[in-house]
Parts: structure tokens; C-alpha cells; sequence
């Protein structure tokens, strides 16, 4: 025994990334990342232009290594718009770079395009690629600092701590990843994992489905975190085997690793919860929203719309009617979902209902379509309630899971989804 | 060399996990256009802020400041009124990655929620690591920057950073 204490997940990624050598939390490092994703952000058309006139830039180091995808604002309502998709959509075929081009939600896309790969670590503007952690992939949003990721082979970054979350138990029926979330917000504050890495870790991530994984820790920003990353099960070893696009060896924690807190959490105990305005840090429970009127439906984003949220929505609406006057929009997060979707008959029988079904984008999302207007009120799955977010700043956004979402369109105003899931 | 940054604190957002996309609103945000988000800026906390605020001002923050999914613009349009640096409780990290990469000075400092008040003159002393409060006489501690940060607030963002690399 060298009486030196074990590594995180992180450190362990983060370690092969700058060399090989041991890093601890706390350390400054330069990162190589194994992936480095993008979608068309503020300026990004400017960019190569920049790197190539202020940097001295030319070709991207490993172009392999990027992935463009076009999902905001998909489809284009104007042509200035296409003209900035189309620019580039040329960049990238002069770089060699890949691009996913209306294939779904990037963050989404990525984890069904090989970028998941157990052990690796990825890059992207947008924090949203936390999700990526459901298969073991240390995966960061380093807003503009992803410029430097472009144009240099490493990214300069200290290494984080990590919060260690345990879980136990079983999710009811009915109750969803998102639940979990804010479960654990509630429990433990929004800034519990502040600046760190949230590790999932316990027996119950066995019972959690990919989908339930991709969606907790794609929401990690708001327990303040750097990112979330679980465990790999063997089910996620199995499922990233055949599609990732680079062989690595599984990382996992040490027994003896050191964490900024260890903290437990019995999945039993949770139950549906919903993050009223005007923050995702206000988290309140389901019953107390019982009975109260809604108008608008939205399922879908980088955080739900996959095949699970569907199948729940599918089984609480199959046979019946949404509630006259409401609008419920439906977003399969991906076209691979689409597309499976459709083969299951889920779309027959969200569209049967009511629902008006899109083929994916994050448009949705943020309000550039199915806007909504003053005085609305709207039950999302998606990722964000500040005032305006989907529309006008004086309609109110709640937020809570695909089941919630479908149960309350039912019924027209919030709805408990227990009673669909009774046998 | 470190900015210098001696200035009032033009406004105390005292909330845990204050997201920033609140200050302009995101339907403002959405249309793109400066002049609108700098016209609405602050209206649902003080009407008059763009009256008020001067070069050389500081934002204080509570802990976690920056909450959520931040984006650029609310930022932008706070530095366009001439505010030189965010002091908080703490940061939520893509707001503060993204705010340094800007080259927007962000410091965390326990206990400046608490102790300063709207418009006390307040100065960063980088070599000793202290807040200087000078209405009041006080000072507090400053948690001190990373490597990386560092370099970052030294040369005013990463753009000027990576323009002082050799990157061919």
C-alpha cells in the first residue's frame, strides 16, 4: 500500500487526456479533448474566418475529432438563416469535419453517434452535453471557450472535484429521470455539485433506464455542476460497443477516491416534482399545482423527447382525447427516435389524441416556434422556465416529466400521472 | 498585469443561483438587437439602472451566481454600460467560463453579498488577495484564481490569448 489515495472519474479521464500523468482535483491542466462538438453558436460562421486571420489557423488539428451539428433553428424560417447553415455546411466539408445535419438534437445525436464513448472526454459550447456522462464520458460545456478547442490541440482548465450521489432503490411508475433531478435540487440545494462533477454511482443504476441517465445528467447545470458522469453499467458498456467511435478502456472511480461530498439518495422516496418560475431552482411538488389551468403542452429538448418519454406519453394519451383548447407539441428529440417512434405507433397514437407532432429541433425549446403569449401557461419538459424563454416574458413555464406533461394535457390543467400507471 | 478595477457596486442581486438571462429577459435576448436589450436591461429590478450605472461599476452576486444555461448578451450589454467586473459568492461554472473567456473580470468572495451596500466604492488589491470596501473600511478575502483564469483576466479574454500564442 503506498497509502496514496484513489482517483475519481475524472481525474482518471482528465489524467489520459494531459499525458497520462496523475491529476488531482484542483490541478491547472492542458486537456487534449477526444471530441470536440459544436452547434451553430453566436459567431460561429465568423470563426473560421478568425482563426485563420487572428490565429494563423488553417486546418483544424484531427478534424475527426469535431462534430457540427445543425439543430437550432431547424427548419430555417428565413433565408438569411440557410445562408448561415449553408456557409457551414462548406466550412466543414473544407475542414473534413462531420456534420449532423437535421438529424435531431446534438446532444442527442451524439450519443447516438458514436461520441459517447465510455471513458472519453468531450467538449461543447452548450452544457447540455452533460448527457453524454450517462455513458461514462466526461462531457463539458465551456461556452466560448470552446474558440480555443478550435484552435489549438488543448484546452487550458483545472481539474474538478466530484460529489459522489449513491443511489438506491426503484423510480415509481410514472415517475421519470427529471423527478430525480429535482428531487435532488430540492433535497440538497440548486448548488450542491457548484463547479464540480456530480457522480452517479449505487445499485439503482442498474434499474435506470439510458434514456432516464441521459436525461438526469443532461440537466446537471442545475445542481450548479460542471457536469454529471455515471458509472458505466454493463448495459451501457454493451449499448456503446459497436458504436463508439474510438476504443478506450472504461474509467471507473476508485473505492478509496476522494470526493467533495458523498452523498445517498433512495429512489423510492421520489416523487413527481415540477420547477415553477421563474427558475429551475424552484422546485415545488406536483400536488400542490393539482387542478390549476394550463394551455400549452411541450414535450421534447435535449432532456426529454426520447423514445421512453414517448412510449409514457403514448400509453397516458393512447385512446384518449387532449382537452380541448390545450396544445400539446411533440418533439422526438432525435430522427432516429422519430423514426422508431413511428415503427412502435407511438406517433399514431400521440397524434390520435390531439398532439401536434414536429420532427426534431430545438427550435421549441426556445420559443422560435410554438411561441407562447402573454398570460399562458405551460407545462414543458423542456430545459429552461425564465420569463420569456418559449414566448412572452408574462407567460409562466413549468417544468417537469414527459408523464406530467401528457397526464396534464389530458386534463387540461396539472395532473398527477399515477392513475395512468395503476394496473 | 491584473485589470484594475476600482469602481461602486452598481447592484447587489442578493438571490442564491441568480440566472443572469433574467436581467435582459429572454424574449429580448431572442431578437438579437442590442438597443432593445440594452433599453430593457434591469427593468425588473430597478427601472432606473441605465440612469445610474457608470464606467468602472461592479455587479455583486449571491452564491452560484450565473444559475441555469447563461447565455452572452445579458453579460455584453453590462460591460457596454461600462461595468468592469461581477464579485460573488460564487459562480455557477458556464456563466463564469464563458464571462472570463470574455475577458470580463468575475471574483469570488464570500461574504460580499452580505457586507457591501448598493453603491459603496469598492477596489480589488490583487496582490494581497482582498476586496477593499472603502465606504465602509472593510475588507474581505478573495479566493484566488486559477492558473488558466489568471492568464485569462491578464490578457483581457481568450481571444487575446490565443492571439499572443504561436498557433501555426
Amino acid at each position: 500500500m503506498s497509502g496514496e489515495p484513489g482517483y475519481t472519474m475524472a481525474e482518471k479521464i482528465l489524467a489520459r487526456a494531459c499525458g497520462g500523468a496523475p491529476v488531482r482535483a484542483g490541478q491547472d491542466i492542458q486537456a487534449r479533448p477526444d471530441f470536440i462538438l459544436a452547434y451553430v453558436f453566436g459567431g460561429f460562421v465568423g470563426f473560421p474566418k478568425l482563426i485563420e486571420r487572428d490565429f494563423g489557423v488553417t486546418r483544424l488539428d484531427a478534424p475527426e475529432r469535431f462534430g457540427l451539428f445543425l439543430d437550432h433553428n431547424i427548419p430555417v424560417t428565413d433565408t438569411k438563416l440557410e445562408a448561415r447553415m449553408a456557409e457551414v455546411r462548406a466550412w466543414c466539408g473544407r475542414q473534413g469535419v462531420e456534420i449532423h445535419d437535421g438529424a435531431g438534437i446534438g446532444h442527442v445525436v451524439a450519443s447516438e453517434a458514436g461520441y459517447a464513448v465510455p471513458g472519453a472526454f468531450a467538449v461543447h459550447f452548450d452544457g447540455h452535453v452533460s448527457q453524454l456522462g450517462a455513458f461514462g464520458t466526461l462531457a463539458i460545456g465551456i461556452h466560448i471557450g470552446l474558440y480555443e478547442a478550435f484552435a489549438r490541440s488543448t484546452i487550458g482548465m483545472a481539474v474538478p472535484e466530484t460529489v459522489r450521489v449513491t443511489l438506491s432503490g426503484r423510480l415509481a411508475a410514472g415517475v421519470m429521470a427529471r423527478d430525480l433531478m429535482h428531487h435532488l435540487i430540492s433535497r440538497f440545494g440548486a448548488d450542491f455539485c457548484n463547479r464540480k462533477v456530480l457522480e452517479l454511482a449505487g445499485s439503482a443504476l442498474e434499474t435506470l433506464s439510458l434514456d432516464d441517465l441521459q436525461t438526469f445528467t443532461g440537466l446537471a447545470m442545475f445542481t450548479g455542476a460542471l457536469t454529471a458522469i455515471a458509472a458505466p453499467t454493463d448495459k451501457v458498456l454493451a449499448h456503446a460497443q459497436g458504436r463508439s467511435r474510438t476504443q478506450l478502456a472504461p474509467v471507473f472511480s476508485d473505492p478509496d477516491a476522494i470526493y467533495a461530498a458523498d452523498l445517498t439518495c433512495e429512489l423510492d422516496e421520489v416523487r413527481p416534482l415540477i420547477a415553477a418560475p421563474p427558475s429551475s431552482a424552484n422546485i415545488v411538488g406536483l400536488e400542490t399545482l393539482i387542478g390549476e389551468s394550463l394551455d400549452v403542452g411541450y414535450l421534447g429538448s435535449c432532456v426529454s423527447g426520447r423514445i421512453e418519454d414517448l412510449r409514457v406519453a403514448a400509453r397516458i394519451l393512447d385512446g384518449r382525447t387532449i382537452k380541448p383548447g390545450f396544445t400539446l407539441n411533440v418533439v422526438p428529440s432525435s430522427r432516429a427516435i422519430m423514426v422508431q417512434a413511428a415503427q412502435e405507433g407511438l406517433i399514431a397514437s400521440l397524434a390520435a389524441a390531439g398532439a401536434f407532432i414536429s420532427s426534431p429541433t430545438c427550435s421549441y425549446c426556445y420559443g422560435a416556434v410554438g411561441a407562447l403569449t402573454a398570460g399562458q401557461r405551460a407545462i414543458s419538459s423542456g430545459t429552461l422556465n425564465i420569463p420569456g424563454r418559449m414566448g412572452s416574458a408574462d407567460a409562466k413555464i413549468y417544468l417537469g416529466s414527459a408523464a406530467v406533461v401528457a397526464a396534464s394535457a389530458v386534463e387540461g390543467r396539472f395532473a398527477d400521472p399515477a392513475r395512468y400507471f395503476t394496473p | 498585469m491584473m485589470p484594475t478595477i476600482r469602481g461602486r457596486a452598481a447592484y447587489i442581486f442578493g438571490e442564491a443561483n441568480f440566472d443572469v438571462d433574467r436581467i435582459l429577459g429572454f424574449d429580448a435576448m431572442r431578437s438579437h438587437d442590442h438597443e432593445r436589450m440594452k433599453a430593457g436591461a434591469m427593468r425588473a429590478f430597478d427601472t432606473e439602472f441605465a440612469k445610474e450605472v457608470r464606467t468602472g461599476d461592479i455587479l455583486i452576486g449571491g452564491s452560484n451566481f450565473g444559475y441555469g444555461h447563461p447565455h452572452g448578451p445579458p453579460m455584453a450589454i453590462m460591460r457596454s454600460f461600462g461595468v468592469k467586473a461581477v464579485i460573488a459568492e460564487s459562480f455557477s461554472p458556464l456563466y463564469l467560463m464563458g464571462e472570463l473567456a470574455a475577458g470580463f473580470v468575475q471574483i469570488t468572495c464570500g461574504g460580499i453579498s452580505e457586507t457591501t451596500q448598493r453603491w459603496d466604492e469598492l477596489e480589488v488589491d490583487w496582490r494581497a488577495g482582498r476586496i477593499m470596501n472603502h465606504t465602509s473600511g472593510t475588507g474581505l478575502d478573495f479566493e484566488a484564481p486559477t492558473r488558466n483564469e489568471r492568464l485569462l483576466l491578464k490578457r483581457g479574454g481568450l481571444f487575446a490569448l490565443l492571439r499572443s500564442i504561436d498557433l501555426s
